[in-house]
């Protein structure tokens, strides 16, 4: 299936590349012919930044940097060492490379807006010490002595023809990125960066990789820019106006696609450039308004671009928007929970001992220790603010705890990064499921498998697999746009085991639910389960849980309060004045 | 005075409230108990209009609240004592107060409201000038209970006042909460979990249960019935 | 105490930096504080400040010529009362701006976005700054300008040392800096001890509650987004004074004003002033050991070091929640 849309891809490239190139034959005004290159040069440019903004998320102003260094190696290169541009070229796409590399490696520990900010900065940065460094005006030398060999051509549209070579390779890459895991995971990030890590994505990698590629882009780019321009100044290389011309035409033309730079570029250059022919007279700053106009436009009209508003309108499928009800039909409730009497006859898989987490001075969780054995479920409950979310958050090390260990299958769990603890066998759920709302359940669900193999043909039968497990079969081919809220609760669960864990962390599934689907989900459960799967859930729907659970941990204030088989916590007095409060047992046992 | 009539309300795509009537006359004191998930924090968020309302109505000293800003709605007299106490930590104690009493209300009476205020809570009084995120947790829920005071309300509603304090201080809190039904007339809706605290003082009372009224009536009947404890355990 | 010619120069020159670096700080200070109020406030990133900043000082600019207000009050009080003019100005066309675009991504609308609107909102403010640089560009023509007045060709002399040591202060900065302190003080009064200010305050701390309360919390954002817009507009029209200017100014600031904010603790409005006046002293005692052109350089390798090493700044708090 994916090959066919690699291919309808790359048919649209050639019938688009075939398309430009017939028409720049006829073009004669060499006004035109430039623009037709800028056209080109801009796509590249956007398709840079959509690799690390657009699919991931990231929002950055910094894309000047290797752009200008591509600019100023070919520039140099020409100029002091005589380095022709066809190389200077590939030497600026490397630089640009290794310099977005570097810049990454210590920017992505930054959150948010912090990362904005400073992806800002190092353009302006490296502008003012170029300026200092006097490379106020470099202009390329003109050959006269075989000047192809140099990159210097009489007819201009040589040069367009050459930006198709170089635009043809930049777009290859995005479709490869876009149908690859690499895209998918870049998308799992974009959604949820810390879903994505208990999924088991690797985020530092796969944002490296992006930023390294973006730069290669760029600067590969950034060199060709500097043969048309022919004179590189700090300004034109670096400025805010280049990082912000490359994110305007993408956002434009659609943020995420691998077609949305070149719909921006093809629709925004040549406005703004012939409004400024015709009338930069008068009006001097009128491109930099067309750009400015555009973006605020599409921003509160269609704030993911054209390609995206025009994709929904010819995908629309009306969601049966109907949300959950509470169906009060009878029926005689399953028990599910096998192990009640069996608890401790299995080996343990998962032992916390002491584990303490600290919020600045108040204890979320303290001195828990307890095992889970194998093939068993266990519920954690207790009343609200317990702390039950905070220690699925230390089971995945998004927190680190203070004190204490968590050993899984024996191996030490604290300090691991977490995608590192899902290869382990750990799948996790979250309450506020979060998905690719334009994809297939099987392209969301495949994320999942991604950490425990590198085949993708495999991935994607673990992942069928999975939507097999929890009884969305018939839907693995739909767009989840579509799904109920039932449906999207499952197709999280499947998300989870994709990788075939050996423990899974159902956090709040039942939440919400009506008793007929609270019953369809347990069947799951059950099934999971049967499958070999260890269960650990959190839930506040006690009723359920009486029929599922072989052993129940209550959480109150952050301390196991009481542990043991659910026929005895429930009559508990210690749970009962966790949850009705201590007058409530006193008066119940007055009588 | 506070109407509620067959109220739906969808959080996150799922039923958080299925078909709900709830009455609150005049200077009634309605207690409002279940379980985690049951929807009675929503509930209260219905009312202040945090959340949206997908059917039904709610109706306010007889006006349609769903057709009024959320920001309007203190202004009519509802006041909100948040889950969780939600103190603006940032300012003063005093500030938080004077954040209480923009509305009308709230201006008019600012003096008699404060002394009140000193009365109950003298502990607020000495703090005065404290950055409210700097109080302990059963003094930033006095803070909040007097904050709402502080808007000259008709009437209040807390939400699960006692939420991570512990039991002596939750304790102090249902008294004085309580003592400010008697001695003000406040009409007041209290949701809790913990079902005693709530139906002792009391005037009639619900018990909610994923979304629904499982069961509502006058004090005693509640006080008796075991039913609440299903509603909780399932058995 | 008698000092040798070559510490008499040292001195001077130290002193003189830093003196400079005062008055020149208490400007970016004021500017700062602008962008503070918004960040502050409502969270938003403006991209567009340094373009506020600038038709703050094309406003001065036209009040002091173009309205006669140098006929009127002279050349010296003019450009003062000038600048002063230019808040309120700029400070209708915030409120504009924030009705009209936006409160489409932030406040009460944004908190369903994704990331909080921030990304939309970056976005919509650059567009907006392209729109207010080109716009501002044909009106106003490219060539630098700024405010003739007798205030930027004197100064004074400050003995410190007699017959040794003594600084030059340009009148113009020095006068500017002063009265930046003194806006800065009375808006640091109004912040705290207005109603209004004190709902903006409480609407920054917890929206929930601020619905609860009753608090309007579109008109706080709306008012505060105006001030600030009108603060940096004043900073602007004080600059205009010795600074030459044309329409694309702004982004020679933008730099300076978020790193301000940043080093004074995003989230913190008094922050954003102190972390205005660092960086002014910072760039001016630059100077004593970069060439011309590096002294920019020094700010944003400050900027990133905070960034990097201590994000919240002197005075900020996490303004991420987990």
């Amino acid at each position: 299936m994916k090959k066919n849309v690699v291919k309808s891809h790359l048919i649209i490239l050639t019938g688009f590349i075939s398309v430009f190139f017939v028409s720049m034959l006829f073009i004669n005004n060499q006004y035109y012919q430039l623009m037709m290159t800028l056209v080109l040069i801009w796509s590249v440019m956007g398709i840079s930044w959509n690799i690390i903004c657009g699919y991931t998320g990231l929002a950055s102003f910094g894309h000047a940097a290797f752009f200008g260094i591509g600019a100023y190696t070919v520039a140099l290169g020409l100029l002091n060492w005589g380095i022709t541009p066809w190389v200077g070229i590939i030497l600026g796409s490397m630089i640009g490379s290794i310099m977005a590399f570097l810049i990454g490696w210590p920017t992505f520990r930054l959150k948010g807006q912090y990362f904005s900010l400073a992806m800002l900065a190092y353009p302006l940065a490296i502008l003012h010490v170029f300026e200092w460094l006097r490379y106020q005006e470099v202009a390329l030398p003109m050959i006269r002595d075989n000047p192809s060999a140099y990159m210097q051509f009489e007819d201009n549209r040589v040069y367009t023809a050459i930006g198709l070579v170089f635009f043809a390779i930049a777009m290859i890459v995005a479709i490869k990125i876009e149908t690859s895991r690499f895209g998918l995971s870049l998308q799992a990030i974009k959604q949820n960066e810390i879903a994505a890590r208990t999924a088991g994505v690797n985020v530092l990698y796969w944002k490296l990789k992006a930023i390294s590629i973006s730069g290669a882009l760029a600067g590969m780019i950034g060199g060709f820019y500097a043969t048309i321009i022919l004179i590189v100044t700090p300004q034109s290389a670096f400025g805010m106006m280049t990082s912000a011309q490359a994110l305007i035409v993408t956002l434009f033309g659609g943020i995420g696609a691998a077609w949305g730079p070149v719909i921006g570029s093809a629709i925004l250059i040549p406005l703004s450039e012939t409004l400024h022919a015709e009338f930069g007279e008068y009006l001097p700053g009128i491109s930099g308004i067309v750009f400015g106009l555009a973006i605020i436009i599409i921003i509160l009209v269609a704030p993911e671009g054209i390609y995206w508003k025009v994709y929904d309108y010819f995908h629309k499928k009306s969601k049966f928007d109907k949300p959950l009800r509470n169906g009060s039909e009878e029926f005689t409730p399953t028990y599910i929970n096998q192990k009640i009497d069996e608890f401790g006859t299995s080996p343990i898989i998962l032992n916390v001992k002491n584990l303490t987490k600290r919020f600045g001075g108040i204890s979320a969780v303290q001195g828990l220790s307890f095992s889970i054995p194998k093939g068993t479920i266990v519920g954690v409950i207790g009343p609200n603010g317990a702390g039950k979310t905070t220690l699925f958050n230390l089971f995945n090390m998004i927190y680190k705890p203070d004190l204490g260990s968590i050993k899984f299958d024996g191996q030490e769990l604290v300090g691991m990064p977490t995608h590192n603890i899902t290869r382990l066998g750990i799948g996790r759920t979250f309450q506020v499921v979060r998905v690719f709302n334009r994809m297939t359940a099987v392209k969301n669900v495949v994320v999942g498998a991604f950490c425990v193999t590198d085949d993708d043909v495999q991935a994607e039968k673990m992942a069928r697999d999975a939507i097999e497990l929890v009884g969305l079969k018939h839907l693995s081919d739909e767009v989840v746009s579509t799904f109920s809220s039932l449906e999207l609760r499952l197709l999280e669960i499947a998300r989870a085991i994709a990788s075939k864990p050996k423990l899974i962390l159902l956090d709040e599934t039942l939440a919400g639910l009506g008793l007929n689907e609270t019953e369809q989900v347990l069947q799951v459960i059950a099934k999971l389960r049967d499958n070999g799967i260890t269960i650990v859930i959190i839930e506040h729907t006690m009723k359920a849980m009486m029929r599922l659970v072989d052993r129940f941990i209550v959480l109150d204030h952050g301390v196991v309060l009481l542990e043991g088989r659910p026929d005895e916590v429930i009559n508990d007095p210690r749970m009962i004045e966790a949850y009705l409060g201590q007058k409530w047992s006193m008066s119940r046992a007055q009588n | 005075m506070l109407k509620i009539k067959n109220l739906h309300v969808n959080y996150n795509g799922l039923s958080a409230l299925s078909g709900v009537n709830l009455d609150v006359e005049h200077s009634q004191f309605i207690s409002v108990v279940g379980p985690n998930g049951a929807g009675k924090t929503t509930l209260f968020k219905a009312i202040s209009g945090t959340v949206d309302v997908a059917e039904g109505s709610i109706k306010f000293k007889g006006e349609d609240l769903i057709k009024v800003k959320p920001t309007d709605r203190p202004h009519l007299g509802i006041a909100h004592v948040p889950e969780g106490r939600q103190v603006f930590s940032d300012l003063t104690v005093r500030e938080n107060l004077e954040m209480g009493a923009i509305t009308k209300a709230g201006r008019m009476n600012w003096k008699e409201n404060l002394l009140f205020i000193n009365t109950i809570f003298p502990i607020l009084e000495q703090r005065s000038k404290q950055l409210a995120g700097t109080l302990s947790g059963g003094q930033q829920q006095m803070l909040a209970i007097s904050r709402a005071i502080a808007s000259s309300p008709d009437l209040i509603l807390f939400d699960e006042p006692s939420m991570g304090l512990a039991p002596s201080v939750a304790d102090q809190i249902f008294e004085q909460i309580v003592s400010m039904h008697k001695i003000k007339r406040l009409t007041v809706l209290l949701v809790e979990q913990r079902a005693i605290e709530a139906f002792e003082n009391c005037d009639a009372g619900y018990v909610l249960e994923t979304g629904r009224v499982a069961m509502h009536g006058l004090r005693d009947e509640l006080l008796a019935n075991d039913r609440i404890r299903n509603a909780y355990f399932g058995f | 105490m008698e000092l040798s010619i070559e510490a008499q120069v040292l001195l001077e020159t130290i002193v003189q930096a830093l003196v400079n670096g005062i008055s020149v700080g208490c400007l970016y200070g004021l500017m700062c504080l602008g962008l503070g109020l918004i960040f502050g406030i409502m969270r938003v990133i403006n991209f567009a400040q340094g373009d506020f900043m600038m038709l703050g000082m094309y406003a001065a600019f036209y009040a002091f010529g173009g309205f006669s207000l140098s006929k009127i009050l002279g050349q010296s009080i003019g450009p003062i009362v000038a600048a002063l003019v230019a808040g309120p100005v700029i400070y209708t066309f915030g409120i504009l701006m924030h009705r009209i675009l936006i409160s489409r991504v932030s406040g009460l609308s944004a908190a369903t976005m994704e990331n909080d609107g921030h990304n939309a909102q970056l976005i919509l403010t650059l567009g907006i700054g392209l729109v207010l640089q080109n716009t501002g560009h044909i009106i106003f023509g490219s060539s630098p300008v700024s405010i003739r007045s007798p205030l930027s060709t004197t100064a004074w002399e400050i003995v410190i040392i007699r017959d040794q040591v003594s600084v030059i202060v340009n009148q113009a900065r020095l006068i500017s800096g002063l009265i930046a302190v003194a806006i800065a003080a009375v808006l640091s009064w109004f912040i705290f001890h207005s109603i209004i200010g004190k709902s903006a305050r409480a609407a920054a701390n917890n929206i929930t509650a601020s619905i609860y309360m009753g608090i309007d919390v579109d008109r706080c954002h709306r008012i505060f987004f105006g001030l600030g817009a009108g603060v940096t507009a004043i900073a602007g029209g004080l600059l205009a004074l010795y600074y030459p200017f044309q329409p694309y100014v702004g982004m020679e600031f933008i730099i300076v004003m978020y790193t301000g904010v940043v080093l004074g603790g995003l989230g913190s409005i008094a922050g954003a002033f102190w972390g205005g006046l660092i960086i002014g002293i910072i760039q001016q005692m630059s100077t004593l050991i970069l060439p011309n052109q590096l002294q920019n350089t020094a700010t944003f390798f400050v900027f990133l070091l905070i960034i990097f090493f201590r994000p919240n700044g002197i005075f900020g708090k996490t303004t991420e929640r987990a």
